[in-house]
């Protein structure tokens, strides 16, 4: 088993990070490329960054910044957000990224997994799934959570995983933003019922709830604001980790 | 002196290029197999289906020209999927044959989550390897009895991490991607870096 990771999200619309950062020392803490590599000098073990560009030049000054960003850092590199298919996907791996995280497209053509994975390997395709709370059990919701969607979060991720995605991208809608903590008992579910690596997004909060979503079963456990505002370093995370028996990359 | 990278549609040549040039070296993308003769050493990326790889591998008519590449002692890295086309053949695309530098055959991981993803230990079996931290993202794996195993890393059962012999290195993790570790790596690689067979 790999060390569980500490992931860091940048929020990127423009070309330009959104969601302040707050990063003492950076001369421009809304570059992106900036922030991922004083990212990487705090020991993050991975790096996603999400395209919340509304606009088609917004979407391409996102290349360019996934071109930058992959061109200096030495960690993996997962893209997202307004993913709208396969050449999309192609464009952003051809720019430098890891892996690539699909959501909407992948639920309105299920097959875009298929034909990625037979191309590029399952280990590069990451279905990212929005969950929402509804009827007793948890929803998939699309285009950046405004959508509702009837299909079942899990029984979706079984389905992604089965046509060839090879990590699960979980958010817990009800937590993002709120620092109220991870959501433990979908990270619990999914994890049991899952054969692939499970990253859990939504409500970071302090130290030990990273240490308590890995503790539920997350191979990694990603974070936005927290990082962002300064409210906690990447090494107080993993310092608690370890101190709780949780093995993570010194 | 430079790197070629061979260009089969892997998804990260141009993490590999970046790294290279942090190593020091500067690095070319080979379109075609004459460009072979220009360049100092090899490396053959990873993001793919080694399916994919191999079929690029025969359809661009590198097979012949690489492995003499290899036999003339041009420094050589695999990295990932470019290290499992190194082997003899693979479950993942039992129809096709590597290249057979390293004898044996890739099998599936066993690990509780596949694909293996994220950073593991790579313990060295020699004193001629370096042991350490590495980023790993794979369903696949040389097994670890290879001869010419230098390392090996745990998911479930022990595969083959690093292998090597004569002037060829293949690595299962992304030296590309494993921060200082892997920097390291490449650095040792770019040292090796010749002159090419020919200037012009």
């Amino acid at each position: 088993m790999p060390a569980k990771r500490i992931i860091a999200c940048l929020d990127v619309k423009n070309g330009r990070v959104v969601k302040g950062v707050r990063f003492e020392g950076l001369r421009d803490a809304g570059d992106p490329a900036s922030c991922a590599l004083q990212y990487c000098r705090e020991g993050i073990d991975e790096l996603v960054m999400l395209d919340v560009s509304a606009t088609l030049e917004g979407r391409l000054a996102a290349l360019q910044t996934v071109e930058r960003i992959a061109s200096e850092i030495d960690i993996p590199l997962t893209v997202g957000g307004g993913v709208r298919g396969e050449d999309d996907a192609v464009a952003i791996l051809d720019a430098g990224a890891d892996k690539v995280a699909l959501n909407t497209a992948a639920v309105e053509d299920p097959a875009v997994l298929q034909r990625l994975a037979s191309r590029y390997g399952s280990q590069c395709v990451v279905l990212s799934v929005d969950a929402r709370r509804a009827n007793g059990g948890y929803q998939v919701a699309t285009r950046s959570a405004t959508q509702a969607t009837a299909l079942d979060a899990l029984q979706w991720a079984r389905i992604g995983t089965a046509l060839g995605a090879g990590e699960i991208l979980l958010t817990a809608i009800d937590r993002d933003g709120t620092r109220e903590g991870f959501d433990l008992q979908l990270i619990a579910d999914f994890s049991r019922a899952l054969n692939v690596p499970l990253i859990a997004s939504g409500g970071a909060r302090n130290a030990d709830s990273f240490a308590d979503a890995l503790a539920a079963g997350a191979d990694a456990a990603l974070a936005a604001s927290v990082f962002h505002d300064g409210l906690l370093g990447v090494a107080a995370v993993k310092q608690r980790c370890r101190e709780r028996g949780i093995g993570v990359r010194p | 002196m430079s790197v070629g990278i061979l260009a089969l549609g892997a998804a990260n040549s141009r993490s590999i290029v970046h790294a290279l040039q942090r190593a020091g070296a500067e690095a070319v993308m080979l379109e075609r197999p004459e460009q072979l003769a220009a360049v100092g050493a090899l490396v053959l990326p990873g993001v793919a289906h080694v399916g994919y790889l191999i079929q690029a591998l025969d359809r661009g008519n590198w097979r012949a020209p690489v492995l003499a590449a290899i036999a003339s002692g041009l420094p050589t890295l695999g990295i990932c999927a470019g290290f499992q086309l190194l082997c003899t053949r693979t479950e993942e695309a039992p129809a096709l044959s590597g290249l057979g530098i390293f004898s044996g055959t890739v099998t599936k991981l066993r690990g509780e989550k596949i694909p293996h993803m994220g950073w593991s230990k790579v313990e060295a079996r020699t004193s001629a390897f370096e042991s350490g931290w590495a980023y790993f993202a794979h369903s696949y794996a040389p097994p670890a009895a290879l001869r010419e195993t230098l390392a090996i890393t745990q998911c479930g059962a022990a595969f083959a991490s690093a292998a090597g012999t004569g002037s060829v290195t293949g690595v299962q993790f992304h030296p590309e991607r494993s921060a200082e570790y892997g920097a390291r790596l490449l650095q040792r690689f770019v040292r090796m870096v010749r002159e090419p067979a020919y200037a012009g």
